[in-house]
């Protein structure tokens, strides 16, 4: 769906990305994980076809994303950070954007919107913008785009919403779609994607799904220090140590994906081993 | 690796029309309340110099300057904001995001920006100026004005776009204004999406720099060129220096000469619109 290769860009001077090769496939929900300014907004953009690569080769479904034709832009759908949205009637505005969007359903969009409790008939200029990410998010769902490009999609949102993010989100994907989510609140993502992708300085850092994870690793709390001083990577805190373990013996766990990366970020060579 | 291309990608009726719709629907309060404020701003200017000229009020050359004036400062402006969601992350983003060919969103842009601008223009300058003229009229009839020493004050007549006429020598070149606005016009429009800030002045920097530039090479690489005593009467007449010898010119053939001053008259709103579409393609957000 996606394939990314050789990617190279730069903001000015900065660069961003120098040989950065991906493959998204569909029927997954990944989770873009990184640090602030390494680069995953540049690349949802650059798979949106709205930063074109200065070396390297982009192919979204079979489009060059950088063209920008309308039948690509009709299949793919970016939620950006930073919203725009008109001054118009959530209802009018709906209307007249969905129009560009030939699979879109105002049923399912009925029925997202009811879910986050959404006030339909209000204006979206006077909607908070936790609000207008809601909308938005509804909207991008019921377009049932190919490829849903979300960035820092939980950013702005209560507590309820974001369960109910993870709801709808989980249903979203099946096996002909695919769903990129990029944020640095990874607690967020729980039980909810099922691959993780770390980038950091341009470079993919880490990629496994979710259950070659937790086949390969253990996440448990423990007292014992022997267990500790075996550890990838450990945290103490007052339930004792949390502690990432290679898992030799198949045990079923749940990765926890605040520690799983932190233990990339520090011991990135070390974790990728395990998964050789 | 890409298969998917065809006319439909890059013009689609059916599409543009649905973009025609969303621009309206995002932007009709700016438009609309501007239709007042065009009015307004012209209503009290003329009403001023209604005011103040105790002869001959708002006369042809007076509206026709006033018309000018008008269509080339607000028009500009309204050109200058053509393509201005391009300029922020988040509009630039939605904008870009729109399922629409970039030729339909320049089309989309121009129409409204260049075509309906102008008509719109033009309604509202005759909705104020017809009534202004004939309260005029009618102050000159009543007042039975006269020059000082002279003749009675002739009533005013209403100035046309269509033909021209500043002043009675000068109809049939007027439309020239008309056609420097659309090329003026059109450069904003390209400043609109070159420029992410500031646009409308920025612009205006570029086109001074670029006449600047114009009238140096003019004098500085066309003028020299010329045998001694020789003059540029205009891009393709020359003559003789008046003051030392009988005048004498050479001018290029007409149909080179035509083809030259189409080129200038035409070519820049052509030449500007045409690098508005590039930009738009390449634009990055």
């Amino acid at each position: 769906m996606v394939t990314i290769r050789d990617l190279h860009f730069a903001y000015r001077r900065r660069m961003v990305f120098s040989g950065l090769s991906l493959d998204l496939t569909p029927g997954h929900i990944y989770g873009l994980l990184g640090r602030n300014g390494t680069g995953k907004s540049t690349l949802l953009r650059s798979i949106g076809g709205f930063l074109f690569p200065r070396q390297g080769d982009i192919d979204v479904l079979g489009y060059t994303p950088g063209k920008r034709q309308p039948d690509f832009l009709q299949r793919i759908f970016l939620l950006p950070e930073e919203l725009f949205l008109p001054p118009l009637p959530v209802r009018r505005w709906v209307r007249v954007q969905a129009a560009f969007y030939p699979r879109f359903s105002q049923e399912q969009f009925n029925k997202l919107a009811a879910g986050f409790s959404l006030p339909l008939d209000g204006r979206l200029d006077e909607m908070s913008y936790g609000q207008q990410k809601k909308v938005l998010i509804c909207f991008a769902l019921a377009t049932n785009a190919d490829l849903l490009l979300m960035d820092e999609p939980t950013n702005g949102l209560d507590i309820v919403s974001k369960s109910q993010f993870r709801k709808v989100m989980a249903g979203a994907v099946d096996a002909n779609n695919c769903i990129v989510i990029s944020t640095h609140q990874v607690k967020d993502l729980e039980n909810l994607i099922d691959r993780v992708t770390i980038i950091d300085e341009g470079r993919i850092l880490f990629d496994q799904t979710i259950d070659a994870i937790s086949r390969t690793l253990l996440f448990r709390l423990s007292y014992d220090p022997k267990e500790a001083a075996a550890a990838i990577y450990s945290e103490s805190s007052f339930r004792g140590n949390a502690l990432i373990l290679p898992n030799s013996t198949g045990e079923e766990n749940a990765p926890d994906l605040e520690m799983l990366y932190k233990a990339v970020m520090l011991r990135g060579e070390q974790l990728n081993l395990l998964f050789k | 690796m890409n298969h998917h291309s065809g006319i439909n990608q890059t013009f689609s009726f059916n599409r543009w029309t649905k973009l025609l719709l969303f621009h309206w629907m995002v932007n009709r309060k700016r438009y609309l309340l501007a239709l007042p404020a065009m009015a307004g701003l012209l209503l009290v200017w003329e009403s001023f110099i209604l005011a103040m000229n105790t002869f001959q009020p708002l006369d042809k050359g007076f509206q026709g300057m006033t018309y000018y004036a008008g269509l080339y400062a607000v028009g500009c402006l309204y050109a200058s904001m053509t393509f201005a969601e391009s300029g922020t992350k988040a509009q630039g983003i939605a904008w870009l995001a729109t399922p629409a060919s970039a030729l339909e969103k320049l089309l989309c842009g121009l129409l409204y920006s260049a075509i309906a601008f102008f008509v719109v223009y033009n309604l509202v300058f005759y909705l104020v100026d017809i009534p202004m003229v004939r309260i005029a009229n009618g102050l000159i009839e009543n007042g039975r004005r006269t020059w000082p020493g002279g003749p009675r004050i002739d009533s005013v007549q209403i100035f046309n776009v269509g033909k021209g006429g500043l002043n009675d020598h000068s109809e049939g070149w007027d439309h020239l204004f008309v056609l420097f606005y659309f090329a003026l016009q059109s450069a904003f429009a390209l400043g609109s999406i070159y420029f992410d800030r500031y646009a409308f002045v920025k612009t205006g920097v570029a086109v001074m720099i670029a006449l600047g530039c114009f009238m140096i090479l003019q004098q500085r690489i066309i003028d020299p060129t010329l045998p001694h005593g020789w003059h540029r009467q205009n891009f393709y007449d020359w003559i003789v220096d008046w003051d030392t010898l009988r005048a004498r010119g050479v001018r290029l053939s007409p149909t080179l000469g035509a083809v030259l001053g189409a080129m200038l008259i035409y070519g820049i709103p052509i030449v500007c619109w045409t690098a508005t579409y590039f930009r738009i393609k390449e634009k990055e957000v």
